[in-house]
């Protein structure tokens, strides 16, 4: 009987989660994408994305934020994340719990807690919508780019740094030449976790009262007035442009790897 | 490809029948209702004994269990057939259109006035039996009970030559407005559809996050002087004059109306689809664009933090709006017994006692006045009459009495009362004769609305260049 077994036999559940919830999917998206109401095949979704100064503007949109989001968040994230790597254990162990504990309440919960705060801060939150998705987003997405950084910093090994300093570096040198390098995969998949949702996460912005589009509110608006072929295509671009930052990024993550093999 | 998405469709479908077949063991004599209905849009029962209603003569109303499942009782009781109702929600008309379009089926939804015309458009909806209108028969409590009012709509409107009442039954029905703050916005401002965007109220003001409802207030602002002139005001076909100005999709009107919105986007604290009640209720803004049913649940939410609010249709015009139930001929698929009983449903629902139930428990306003049950008529009265010299006669006959009769439907109310949840559930029909309904588009104004709501909404990258 055990001899019979492979271990491929236990990935057998995930295949089937795969082929129905993912790749069927992807694939009547595609469909859809690629058709007209007739169910005639054409290109004019495409075409049509790419000649509205609309669609464009909230492509261009959602990247701004995404990427003021990103930007926002590594700039808060790295600093805890190296602190609470190099805190003994007892006590970082508390304040990730801390930075954790959020994450256990639903994100449309602490939006609304978020939205009473910025109001007795602000007043009316209605004067500063793009301010308040920024203050929303990174709230939100936090703890993605936390986690990640946290994670490669605490693995770094403390010999290296020794190292460097015995080679005369200053502290300052130390962290430019050797932690920072070194913690670029932490950063990137940060970076991953972070500008994607932050790209198409249209609840917040809704729930924070800014009426611009991003990309997520534009194919929900194509959705609500029955046309999917358009919607569907915005989606596939969408799902075209992930693809495209995740190749980029690879490329990144392997310069780094080659970078950490010259280190040693 | 084809093969594969219908086999996509029919998986789910197949998988749920096994485990509903195998988890009730149902008898083959068992009629199963699909019924999809509105979120909150039906009592759920387990009210508490203070909440019961006392009608003046003595009847007890209270909700006891969901009214969807006291209906399989009341329905073996009565044609002595098991039926079993699998009920289930959407939250907007487009999501259940596009259920229907994924494969989803049902028998009998709840959607509104646009897209009960556009289902009866594509010939997708399966008319009312003859038995369904017949008054004698004791249980047919809509067809009994149904507004004269509602009535007359139903019958007058037409979809491709056909009446609406043919295959739709009137279920809640209400207006759209303005709900204001009585302490910080002047009644004369509220009185007029450019409060939406008037400066003095910069941030303080919400809008509805749909594209229809933003239309509507954009294209009474724009038509605004035709709309309030004599002339339009006085002539003789002003109803069929008022409901095509309120449906015009011209080019050039559409244009127009993309500009107020723009203005209204700069002016407005958010476009909303459910928190404006909340944010009323705790003063953070002063306006917001409402419908009747959700005005009147403000009002309540907001007079318990001592807001006091009010609620207006300009002077222009207001939207009415109404939801009806219809079947559906996929899900009905000929099957008499199936037919029959969601007919009943539709007249267990319509039974006077229960309509006054759903109102309590949703705040919107039924069709149903009762026929010759007064129950519904002496429910209002029990909630807004008022004793006392300064009162005001509030007279909605035209709601409740029958054409017949000469019988009066007034209410002695508090003057204050025109404005407040009384005006919001029972409009007067002054207010009434200026409400039109908003029709559904054909695809091409579709198209033509929905590339403005894209305009209103996303940043343009020309306007960088």
């Amino acid at each position: 009987m055990k001899k019979h077994f492979s271990r491929r036999y236990l990935g057998i559940p995930y295949m089937i989660f795969l082929i129905f919830f993912v790749i069927a999917p992807v694939l009547v998206i595609l469909y859809y994408a690629l058709t007209n109401g007739k169910g005639q095949f054409t290109l004019s979704n495409l075409f049509g994305f790419f000649s509205s100064g609309y669609a464009i503007g909230t492509l261009v949109y959602s990247i701004f934020i995404a990427f003021i989001v990103t930007l926002v968040c590594l700039i808060l994230a790295y600093p805890a994340a190296y602190i609470l790597a190099k805190e003994k254990v007892r006590k970082s162990s508390v304040l990730i719990i801390l930075f954790i504990t959020p994450m256990w309440i639903n994100f449309t919960l602490r939006i609304t807690a978020l939205k009473e705060v910025l109001t007795a801060l602000e007043g009316n939150i209605s004067y500063y919508p793009f301010l308040n998705t920024v203050i929303g987003m990174t709230y939100d997405f936090l703890p993605f780019m936390i986690l990640p950084l946290y994670t490669t910093i605490s693995k770094l090994d403390d010999t290296l740094s020794e190292a460097a300093e015995d080679l005369g570096a200053g502290s300052a040198k130390v962290f430019l030449k050797v932690t920072l390098p070194l913690s670029v995969p932490g950063i990137i998949s940060g970076i991953m976790m972070v500008f994607l949702p932050a790209m198409t996460n249209y609840v917040i912005l809704d729930m924070l009262y800014n009426s611009t589009f991003i990309m997520g509110s534009l194919i929900g608006s194509y959705f609500a007035a029955y046309d999917w072929h358009s919607g569907s295509m915005i989606s596939i671009i969408l799902l075209v442009i992930i693809f495209a930052v995740n190749i980029i990024t690879d490329r990144f993550a392997d310069d780094d790897a080659k970078g950490r093999r010259a280190v040693l | 490809m084809y093969r594969f998405i219908t086999f996509l469709k029919i998986f789910p479908v197949a998988a749920l029948a096994c485990i509903f077949a195998g988890c009730a063991g149902f008898t083959d004599d068992t009629v199963v209702l699909r019924v999809c209905n509105w979120e909150e849009y039906i009592d759920e029962g387990g009210w508490d004994d203070d909440e019961a209603i006392e009608l003046s003569d003595g009847r007890v109303i209270k909700g006891e269990d969901a009214m969807y499942r006291e209906f399989e009782q009341w329905y073996y009781d009565t044609y002595n057939v098991k039926v079993k109702v699998q009920y289930s929600c959407f939250g907007t008309n487009e999501d259940i259109y596009n259920q229907l379009n994924i494969g989803d089926t049902f028998d009998l939804i709840c959607p509104s006035d646009y897209l009960i015309m556009k289902l009866m458009h594509e010939k997708r909806l399966e008319p009312y039996s003859d038995d369904f209108f017949d008054e004698r028969d004791e249980n047919n409590y809509y067809i009994k009970g149904v507004s004269p009012y509602i009535k007359n709509v139903f019958e007058k409107n037409e979809t491709d030559g056909e009446p609406w009442s043919r295959y739709a039954a009137g279920y809640m029905w209400g207006t759209s407005g303005i709900v204001f703050n009585t302490d910080n916005v002047k009644t004369e401002d509220a009185r007029h559809w450019d409060i939406l965007n008037d400066r003095d109220y910069y941030r303080r003001v919400t809008i509805k996050d749909n594209v229809r409802d933003s239309y509507f207030a954009g294209l009474a602002m724009d038509k605004s002087k035709l709309l309030l002139s004599d002339d339009f005001r006085n002539a003789d076909n002003y109803g069929e004059r008022l409901a095509k100005e309120m449906n015009d999709t011209g080019a050039q009107v559409v244009d127009d109306v993309c500009g107020i919105l723009k203005d209204i986007k700069d002016n407005a604290y958010s476009f909303e689809t459910d928190s404006a009640k909340a944010d009323m209720a705790a003063g953070k803004v002063d306006i917001s664009y409402q419908w009747s049913g959700d005005a009147v649940y403000t009002m309540e939410v907001a007079a318990e933090n001592d807001v006091e609010l009010n609620y207006i249709v300009p002077d222009e015009c207001g939207n009415l709006w109404f939801d009806g139930w219809v079947m559906l001929k996929d899900g009905i698929a000929d099957d008499t017994a199936k037919k029959h009983a969601a007919q009943a449903f539709v007249n267990y629902l319509s039974r006077p006692d229960n309509a006054i139930r759903n109102m309590y428990y949703i705040g919107y306003t039924s069709a149903i006045a009762g026929g010759n049950d007064n129950a519904v008529f002496d429910y209002a009265k029990q909630c807004y009459e008022e004793e006392g010299d300064d009162t005001i006669d509030y007279d909605i006959s035209y709601f409740f009495a029958d054409g017949d009769t000469d019988a009066k439907y007034v209410i002695c109310a508090d003057p204050k009362s025109r404005y407040g949840e009384l005006g919001a559930r029972y409009p007067d029909l002054d207010t009434i004769s200026r409400c039109a309904v908003m029709e559904n588009f054909d695809d091409e104004a579709y198209e033509r609305i929905n590339q403005m709501w894209i305009d209103v909404r996303c940043f343009n990258i020309k306007d960088i260049f």
